[in-house]
């Protein structure tokens, strides 16, 4: 059976009269990559805030790896490594510094440990540069390593794409990903954008004005819609609807359609009988963001 | 605390400490400090006089010539400016023999003075007098020729025979009435006279030379206080508490500048490394408190400020342990900013004057013995600046609750210095309207060196128990309510 890392229950955080959670739920399990995904103001980083202790629990309850993040903080808190917002780090302190701060704070870091973080996150060739010569990306980076020196077994991203450019973007996600494999951690993700996490979150969590309104596996989100479905090129797609009651009509010239490979002849041959021109007919595979429209009807991030 | 605890709360402060000297901004401020350490030196070396007559310099002459010039004597309306003039470059003519310091000019400054004005006044007035001021030119003549064979025991006899003169007039006076009120009165006056006996007499006996050397500014100020503890004497049992206080100054002032003439050291020098090392929280303490203030007023709220508390709050240590590890780093920055500054004092002040002056003692009048105390210098240092400490602690602490609380580097810097140099006057109107209930505040329980040596306290009622209790309270105010505001504080964007 699969262990929980990190277990919410029913969190709840109010400041004064104002609700900014209401009863969000998660658990996370050894080996998961959960996306938690909710516009701007969502609550994101409150709750993950709550999860590290930044800041009191009104209701509620966390535990990681068993251990209450109020009543046995220390404990609770040496599993988790974490960047909160913005990778913060030491600006006037070389990467290299950075490293050698933190890993004073835990017992059983040695150098050969910071030497093995740099080279997993890259950063062998910039390390003794001063922090404040570096990209955003490196700082994500080498937030990253600060994370993750002490292994922990959970490991808490708050919007760590934020501010990359799409190279950026797709160099993190491997590098999670080799982390989920090489150093057995689960992650918690979290982002406003569901796109970026396709390919790399097991589980996704969408939050909504401080509430969780959906929580599910990706794999059985996929397995639940079709995985795929056909695009259409057409001279015309006024008269689809009438044709194909089923269609989505993309714009005038395209339309998406969920069938089968054997009825796509059949189809054709209704829409040449209605003189519609057909130029192309692409199978295309379903984003996570589409499974999700489709399983939540609409978009419920705006 | 466990031993696994202090093990782990050291490493909390090693940060702490990597953080602060890695900063460029220390290294700043012990350079700007340095600057101001030698310039000081420099300033005592140089510029430092004891109030020698260079007053009266070449060029100010120049103009006071160019100026009288522009002036007719015969005029009714520049007689008098014209007089004073020209007294005034006369006495320079003749101060010009005699080098700088030397004991003629006292004599000139004072007693020809006097004669060249009158000389001048009978020269230039409407109605001349010559042959008065041929009188007096004689007399002047006379008492230049003494100045010129350098017998200064001329000037010294008539100063003990001037205070027998008046002595025995002041009796004569004093047999001739029957009032009481009179009579009490004159015998203040002779005894006061008699302390300018007893002083001529001591210089004559002493073969001490007029002039502008410490010797004669002990003597002067010997004679001064003693004819201050005279006149509060009198009436010594019914004396304010501020009365009281100047009497028991002038009395160790007394002691002390008998110690000089008795023993010919200059304990009072201010001018070379004792001196300065001496007076060290005067010269320094500024510099230490504004080194402090600023480490402790940026040590937590930077960490707010860029965003690295986060990283700090969820590594594996409570929160007290955190706020305690940066806490207890202001007082190890406490220790190096007195270090820093007394090592450079030490090496800047040796090498511009020279470590032989720490060999003589300090010398401090004690009010429980009744006797003056003989204090090694490093003792005294040492002492002083304990005595000074709970300022620092109390206002490093004051800025430290404010990084912490407000979470903002320029309250937490401004408030407590502005504190610290508004504390003067508070103290001043607490002592001056004797205000009682200011008695509770810091600023007047702070300093522990109005205790030293059994001296009387700022104010009427002030103890050192009380003054600890006091200053400790604020101390276990600000502190406890630091911890809790930091243990509750939620964490919000950055």
């Amino acid at each position: 059976m699969e262990s929980s890392i990190l277990k919410c229950e029913n969190l709840c955080k109010s400041f004064g009269k104002k609700t900014i959670l209401n009863n969000v739920s998660l658990e996370i399990n050894s080996k998961d990559i959960l996306g938690f995904i909710g516009p701007n103001g969502a609550g994101k980083t409150t709750t993950i805030k709550l999860i590290l202790g930044l800041q009191n629990i009104t209701r509620g309850k966390v535990e990681i790896n068993g251990f209450d993040i109020e009543k046995q903080f220390t404990k609770a808190i040496e599993q988790v490594g974490a960047i909160v917002e913005n990778p913060d780090l030491y600006m006037y302190l070389s990467g290299y510094e950075n490293l050698k701060l933190i890993s004073n704070l835990y017992k059983g870091i040695d150098e050969k440990r910071i030497q093995e973080v740099i080279k997993l996150v890259k950063l062998e060739n910039r390390i003794k540069d001063k922090v404040s010569k570096y990209s955003l990306g490196m700082r994500q980076r080498l937030g990253i390593a600060q994370a993750i020196l002490h292994k922990p077994a959970l490991l808490i991203l708050d919007e760590p794409t934020n501010g990359l450019d799409p190279e950026g973007i797709r160099e993190m996600r491997e590098l999670l990903l080799d982390l989920s494999e090489k150093e057995n951690m689960a992650i918690l993700i979290s982002s406003h954008n569901l796109a970026e996490l396709d390919n790399l979150c097991n589980k996704i969590c969408i939050i909504k004005n401080g509430e969780i309104i959906e929580t599910s596996n990706i794999v059985d989100i996929k397995q639940e819609s079709n995985t795929s479905y056909n695009k259409f090129e057409v001279n015309d797609t006024t008269k689809i609807k009438e044709i194909l009651p089923n269609s989505i009509i993309i714009n005038k010239n395209e339309f998406k359609l969920d069938i089968q490979k054997e009825q796509i002849p059949n189809i054709v041959k209704k829409m040449v009988e209605e003189d519609i021109l057909i130029y192309e007919i692409k199978r295309e595979e379903k984003s996570l963001e589409d499974a999700f429209f489709e399983k939540t009807g609409g978009n419920i991030i705006e | 605390m466990k031993k696994q605890e202090v093990i782990s709360l050291n490493s909390l402060i090693k940060n702490e400490l990597i953080k602060i000297f890695k900063k460029k901004g220390i290294y700043i401020t012990l350079f700007i400090v340095l600057a101001f350490v030698i310039l000081t030196n420099c300033i005592y070396k140089y510029f430092y006089n004891t109030g020698s007559y260079s007053f009266y310099n070449e060029n100010y002459i120049e103009n006071l010539k160019k100026e009288l010039s522009t002036l007719d004597p015969s005029k009714p309306s520049d007689t008098s400016m014209y007089i004073d003039l020209k007294t005034e470059i006369d006495i320079f003519e003749l101060m010009k023999k005699y080098d700088k310091n030397a004991w003629q000019r006292d004599i000139i400054s004072s007693k020809v003075a006097n004669y060249l004005k009158e000389k001048n006044t009978y020269l230039y007035i409407k109605d001349k007098d010559e042959i008065k001021s041929n009188e007096i030119d004689n007399k002047i003549k006379e008492i230049l020729l003494k100045l010129e064979k350098d017998d200064w025991k001329y000037f010294a006899q008539e100063e003990l025979k001037r205070a027998e003169d008046n002595i025995k007039e002041l009796q004569k006076q004093k047999e001739e009435t029957i009032d009481k009120q009179q009579i009490q009165s004159l015998q203040a006056s002779i005894e006061i006279a008699q302390i300018d006996l007893v002083i001529a007499q001591y210089r004559i006996n002493q073969d001490i030379k007029y002039g502008n050397d410490y010797m004669n500014r002990a003597l002067s100020r010997y004679q001064e206080e003693s004819k201050n503890i005279q006149q509060l004497e009198n009436n010594k049992d019914n004396l304010k508490f501020e009365e009281k206080k100047q009497y028991n100054d002038s009395i160790a002032q007394k002691e002390i500048n008998k110690y000089i003439l008795d023993n010919k050291v200059d304990v009072n020098k201010t001018d070379d490394l004792r001196g300065i090392l001496s007076s060290f929280f005067n010269e320094y303490g500024l510099f230490i408190i504004v080194m402090v203030i600023m480490i402790a007023g940026t040590i937590v709220s930077e960490e707010f400020n860029k965003g690295t508390i986060k990283l700090l709050l969820i590594k594996p240590y409570s929160r007290n342990k955190i706020l305690l590890s940066k806490f207890i780093t202001v007082f190890i920055m406490i220790a190096f900013s007195l270090i820093a500054i007394l090592g450079m004092e030490l090496i800047v002040g040796g090498i511009i004057f020279g470590f032989e002056s720490l060999s003589i003692p300090i010398i401090e009048y004690n009010f429980n013995t009744n006797t003056l105390d003989t204090i090694n210098v490093f003792v005294y240092l040492f002492t002083s600046v304990v005595e000074k400490l709970p300022i620092i602690i109390l206002l490093a602490t004051l800025s430290f609750a404010f990084s912490t609380i407000f979470t903002n580097s320029a309250v937490a810097i401004a408030l407590p210095l502005l504190g610290y140099m508004g504390s003067d006057i508070i103290n001043l109107l607490a002592t001056k309207f004797n205000v009682q209930f200011l008695k509770f505040f810091v600023t007047l329980n702070w300093d522990f060196s109005q205790y030293a040596y059994g001296q009387l306290p700022l104010m009427e009622g002030l103890t050192i128990q009380f003054s600890s209790i006091i200053c400790f309270i604020y101390f276990l105010v600000m502190i406890v309510t630091t911890f809790i505001i930091f243990k509750k504080k939620n964490i919000k964007n950055i």
